[in-house]
């Protein structure tokens, strides 16, 4: 003899009916929302990554933000230092047409007026700002970096020999800026010594070769200083694909995270479908099933 | 020798026992719907038999008893398994507000407001002296005071909705225990007075198995058919007659109500069943929330207060603090975190104090990456948050699926013991019924024996 069975089969076939109906919702929440978690429960492990996921793209987002605003900086550096090696360049030029000896007097005192103004040029290329700050005067970007005093025709760096760097990815700062002393002062090339020296030698008309040989040296430091904006853009640039490329794997990352195969979710959905139309019809022939009593007249 | 009268007797006797088997099966039928009930067995006997000289007679037949058909061990499994469920069902109702709450799946939780806090911070390095830029990473710091805040008072709110929820199961657990005690000296009177305490024995069932789902019943046998109830750590709710009630005390310390048994404070030894649920969630899942989000805010903003007054702002004045420090012990951080400044200006972006420095927004800006928090990143302390949460939710979400599936498989052995059959009740029908016409059938014979003797007289 076999065993009794519960002649009440309607509480498994609801339970039947509700799980293809939650089969069916799982289906059609994840092919609205593009999700395969839509909840923390849903994945845990998952969700927690995806905290770290969606960080790392705000970041990025951010580093692209500080990329495209140093970039313009970078440009106005470079631009800027670009006239300052014309300006130094015409300097050599002049210097040179001054040494050949074929100058009178007068001439030279011309020509050591067209120096003068160089001068000026370069100064106010060193006191260049960009965006309401002055770009070479190291960290102090409110002090007019460089001064000529009228007397003297000294001129003095009032900015600091401190650097910046910023964030481009973790961990890898790139620096923002050179110190204006060390652009246009530097020990191994002093542009506006060389300059008041050219200026100098030209009036007195001794010593005009070395004078601008003392302007090369400082145009060589020029171009040799102007290089850390050139690599600084070509830096730039890399960061800037990079961070693009690691949107991209981060949103890769994300979709094999979270996201749902929509041709998945879809037969998901027809099989779900499928198996709640056979549960119901299941349903309604058992529920309407002639019992004995049918049978008795 | 036999009589007549003696046959006409056990006719009539035939007929009486097979209208109590059909009004047992009529019962049944009328029954079949019924929750808790358990089918009834008619119980036939032959009645003692007569002894008239060297021959032996049937006196016929009674209906001895009404059974009704239970297994007290299933019921039993039944109830157990109903209040595992009764606790699984309430947490994950309240658990699953919670994780909502926290729904990084969709990228709108904390994650995004310390991301956007240190992302300004990051644009303040770029930009250290643009007074618009600083006042960015003020409002960004802004929104993530707020986030906090938000967090921590919606759990506070469905604390206090889970609270009223334990008062509120408490009231039922007492309404069930005042219907219980009744019905359960009923069954023992009638099995006392050897009646079928069947249909007591269904309704007390059906009210335990009710109250299994509040809270952790443990079944006694009382020995005469009573039973003892009490809460699995042996705080009484029916003896007998008697119905012993639980009452709820607000904590002084926090207001959450407290439940008392006899006068001793039992809520922390309630196992299972809705009120043990409710009291996961309320007691141990939102202390241990607040506390971790307690100890990310607290530990973000000394951090962040500690970097910043290493700086100087943008009038070379030493940086003061950023955040209002949270409180020392840390409880309470995430309600109460606000910002100490609001002038742009003060934000101490520069170690050096030169305007043009960025080198404390750099290293506020590392601390994202530093262990401050408990040995951890922030953000990797907050993804450990977010995976205990769901993995919490998840695991109850799983034991709830096979305890289901466990409590139905016995549901279905219980009912195959006592659900009613329709077929096998129309199959005793007709059995009554053949018998009844027969015993009938005999009595009209009988008769007209009676009436062949009688005339024979005439």
């Amino acid at each position: 003899m076999s065993i009794r069975l519960n002649p009440n089969l309607l509480p498994d076939l609801l339970t039947a009916v509700q799980q293809s109906e939650q089969n069916m919702n799982t289906a059609t929440e994840q092919l609205a929302s593009g999700r395969s978690v839509n909840r923390l429960s849903d994945d845990p492990a998952a969700a927690a990554a995806l905290v770290g996921n969606h960080n790392s793209t705000g970041q990025d987002d951010q580093f692209l933000r500080n990329v495209s605003s140093l970039q313009a900086r970078f440009q106005v550096a470079d631009s800027t230092l670009s006239n300052v090696v014309t300006v130094l360049t015409r300097a050599v030029a002049i210097g040179t047409e001054g040494a050949n000896g074929t100058l009178s007097a007068a001439d030279r005192q011309a020509v050591a007026g067209e120096v003068q103004g160089l001068t000026s040029q370069l100064l106010s290329l060193a006191n260049t700002t960009y965006q309401g700050t002055y770009i070479f005067s190291g960290t102090a970007v409110k002090t007019q970096p460089f001064a000529l005093n009228t007397t003297t025709n000294a001129v003095t760096y009032n900015g600091d020999a401190n650097t910046t760097s910023v964030q481009f990815s973790n961990g890898n700062p790139i620096s923002t800026s050179v110190p204006g002393s060390q652009l246009f002062q530097n020990a191994s090339g002093d542009a506006f010594g060389a300059l008041q020296n050219l200026n100098a030698a030209l009036l007195s008309g001794n010593n005009i070769g070395a004078a601008v040989t003392q302007v090369q040296t400082a145009l060589s430091t020029v171009s040799t200083q102007r290089v850390f904006y050139g690599n600084g853009l070509n830096q730039i640039t890399l960061s800037e694909n990079f961070l693009s490329q690691d949107k991209v794997n981060l949103s890769s990352q994300e979709n094999a995270l979270v996201g749902v195969d929509p041709a998945k979710a879809a037969s998901d959905l027809v099989q779900a479908q499928v198996a709640n139309q056979s549960i119901l019809s299941a349903t309604g022939r058992v529920l309407t099933l002639p019992t004995l009593l049918s049978f008795l007249k | 020798m036999g009589s007549l009268s003696a046959g006409l007797n056990i006719a009539l006797q035939s007929l009486l026992t097979e209208e109590g088997a059909i009004q047992t099966t009529s019962n049944n039928i009328a029954n079949v719907n019924t929750p808790g009930y358990a089918r009834q067995r008619p119980d036939l006997a032959e009645t003692p038999p007569v002894q008239l000289g060297h021959l032996t007679f049937g006196t016929g037949v009674e209906l001895q008893h009404v059974t009704s058909l239970r297994d007290s061990i299933l019921d039993l499994r039944v109830n157990q398994e109903t209040q595992q469920q009764g606790k699984l069902n309430a947490f994950l109702g309240s658990a699953q507000q919670i994780q909502a709450l926290f729904n990084e799946t969709s990228g709108t939780g904390l994650q995004s407001s310390l991301t956007a806090f240190f992302s300004s911070v990051s644009q303040l390095s770029a930009n250290p002296r643009d007074l618009n830029v600083r006042q960015g990473v003020l409002s960004a710091a802004q929104n993530l005071a707020r986030a906090f805040n938000q967090s921590s008072s919606n759990l506070v709110t469905l604390q206090r909705n889970v609270d009223l929820a334990v008062s509120q199961s408490v009231t039922q657990i007492n309404t069930l225990v005042a219907q219980i005690a009744p019905v359960n000296a009923q069954v023992a009177a009638a099995q006392a007075t050897g009646q079928n305490a069947g249909p007591f024995v269904d309704q007390r069932q059906q009210l335990i198995n009710q109250l299994s789902s509040l809270v952790d019943v443990s079944t006694i046998d009382a020995g005469n058919g009573s039973l003892t109830l009490t809460t699995s750590s042996g705080a009484p709710l029916v003896v007998g007659g008697q119905s012993f009630q639980l009452t709820t005390q607000p904590d002084p310390a926090n207001g959450l109500q407290h439940v008392f048994s006899q006068g001793v404070d039992i809520t922390a030894k309630i196992t299972a069943g809705q009120l043990a649920g409710q009291l996961q969630v309320r007691d141990q899942e939102i202390p241990s929330l607040q506390k971790s989000l307690d100890t990310l805010a607290a530990g973000l903003a000394t951090a962040v207060n500690t970097q910043h007054q290493a700086g100087f702002d943008l009038n070379g004045t030493a940086g003061g603090n950023f955040f209002v420090p949270p409180p020392v012990s840390g409880a309470g951080a995430a309600s109460s975190l606000t910002l100490a400044i609001t002038d742009p200006n003060k934000v101490a972006a520069s170690a050096s104090g030169a305007v043009g420095d960025n080198a404390n927004a750099n290293a506020i800006l590392a601390l994202q990456n530093q262990a401050v928090i408990s040995g951890q990143t922030p953000l990797n302390f907050y993804s450990n948050l977010v995976f205990k949460l769901g993995n919490d939710v998840s695991s109850a979400q799983t034991d709830q699926q096979s305890g289901g599936l466990v409590l139905k498989q016995i549901q279905n052995l219980q009912g195959g013991v006592s659900g009613v059959d329709i077929n096998e009740e129309a199959a005793n029908l007709i059995r009554f019924q053949n018998a009844y016409q027969a015993s009938a059938q005999v009595s009209s014979v009988i008769d007209t024996l009676m009436q062949t003797t009688i005339n024979l007289i005439r």
